[in-house]
């Protein structure tokens, strides 16, 4: 952890240092059809246990290195005007309890931006795929490595310059099997994150 | 042996895919649509001598229904499709340098009113459906972007004497997910506008007399000859006399 954390903070601080040149007033972001993002997001995954039948406390650092493509130009007039992107995620959830397991994911991701304030845009995202992890067979809420992961949540981007934004934002996380094997309570978490994206 | 048996549609099976990957997932193609009655592209040759100098006055664009500043790139587009046409002896965009105040000359002015439906609902749908199908479904799943425009051409003469023509053209991008691009984009709405300035443009053409410098002589009543002929016939272009009259009608 100390490692992925000293690589996770030099990596930010390099990209802040490569956008303290910029003006505020300059930065105006033109994100069309066809634009690209690549993002690096860092997290910590802390768990919830939504019924008596949930025992573990499942948390521990997350990445995920992503890619979307934005295939709408910005839509509605109002508050709500935005853009909708498509891309993938890699998840890597490094469990420091209740034992060292990992898990490793791929998500098809959707998203909305709000652009109505230009340079700080809100987003909502969604993405689900398949994800596996040693930590089942471990615990009594999973009995098979094989799993799915869905997430929800929000986030916003703040734009350092046209073509690199910091983001923050909360998941709702879930991974379960589909039934495949049981037990199949599913684990449940929430995941705060940080990362960039870069956009070209 | 049974390794051999099943490797091989493994094998072709991913250079299928990958092939899918290569080409179809990056494809797209532009409709435009057809206009009924659309005349035949013309080109005109008038001698140089009765060419007058053009000035465009104004380019007005909006964008369904919102005024927009015309992007330099179009206005550069109907310069140049203007100095194609061969009509006039010299192009003069407002802002810039300026024909003479006592030279006769040619004054227009351009509205376009462009139309722009993205399908936003259908490509956030597809963009979905391609993500649920962990993206198989992104070579077969293709979005659409619309694009049309309208334009209107106020020609004024020398003399005060207008006219006013109109012409339309829309057209469709299909495309799959990851061949979507501003380029694209920017190629439908080139073509588009191309479209309806030739359609504008042939117009022009066809009043070609209208545009010439003998209308400004009076005494100058002598036959002179214009050609007017089709860009696509393989016969050459019939010249067709015309008696000028004083501009002074």
């Amino acid at each position: 952890m100390p490692f992925l954390a000293r690589v996770l903070t030099t990596w930010a601080l390099c990209a802040l240092m490569t956008a303290t040149g910029v003006q505020a007033a300059e930065v105006s972001p033109k994100i069309t059809i066809g634009t690209q993002e690549v993002g690096l997001t860092a997290g910590y995954l802390l768990p919830h246990r939504l019924t008596t039948d949930h025992t573990t406390k499942q948390q521990g650092p997350a990445i995920m290195p992503s890619w979307m493509m934005t295939i709408t130009d910005p839509v509605g007039d109002s508050w709500y005007r935005g853009q909708v992107s498509v891309g993938a995620e890699m998840v890597y959830i490094q469990f420091q309890e209740p034992f060292l397991t990992h898990g490793v994911g791929f998500t098809p991701k959707i998203k909305y931006s709000f652009v109505a304030l230009d340079r700080i845009r809100p987003y909502a995202e969604f993405a689900g795929g398949p994800f596996w992890t040693d930590l089942a067979g471990k615990i009594p809420e999973e009995s098979s490595r094989f799993n799915f992961v869905l997430t929800a949540g929000f986030g916003i981007s703040y734009f350092l310059t046209d073509q690199t934004a910091f983001n923050v934002g909360y998941r709702f996380h879930h991974i379960s099997n589909a039934g495949t094997h049981y037990p199949n309570l599913g684990l449940n978490a929430s995941l705060p994150f940080g990362g960039f994206s870069f956009f070209f | 042996m049974i390794g051999q048996t099943f490797s091989r549609p493994l094998i072709g099976g991913a250079l299928i895919m990958a092939l899918g990957l290569g080409t179809g997932c990056a494809s797209h193609w532009i409709d435009l649509a057809e206009q009924k009655d659309a005349p035949t592209p013309l080109q005109t040759s008038v001698p140089s001598d009765l060419r007058v100098p053009l000035l465009i006055e104004t380019i007005q664009t909006t964008q369904n229904g919102v005024a927009l500043a015309t992007p330099i790139a179009v206005e550069h587009q109907i310069l140049g499709a203007f100095e194609a046409t061969k009509l006039f002896s010299q192009h003069f965009q407002s802002g810039y340098a300026q024909p003479a105040t006592n030279q006769p000359h040619v004054t227009i002015r351009l509205t376009m009113n462009n139309s722009v439906e993205p399908h936003a609902g259908g490509a956030a749908w597809s963009g979905f459906i391609i993500g649920a199908s962990m993206f198989l479904l992104a070579p077969i799943v293709t979005l659409d972007y619309d694009y049309g425009t309208q334009m209107a051409l106020e020609v004024e003469r020398w003399d005060g004497q207008t006219k006013q023509y109109q012409a339309s053209s829309s057209g469709t991008a299909h495309y799959h997910l990851f061949a979507a691009s501003q380029h694209l984009i920017d190629e439908l709405k080139g073509q588009v506008t191309e479209t309806c300035l030739t359609q504008i443009l042939d117009q022009v053409i066809r009043d070609t007399p209208f545009y010439i410098a003998g209308e400004i002589a009076p005494s100058e009543t002598t036959i002179r000859t214009v050609s007017v002929g089709s860009k696509r016939s393989k016969t050459p272009a019939h010249p067709v006399s015309t008696s000028l009259e004083p501009a002074t009608r």
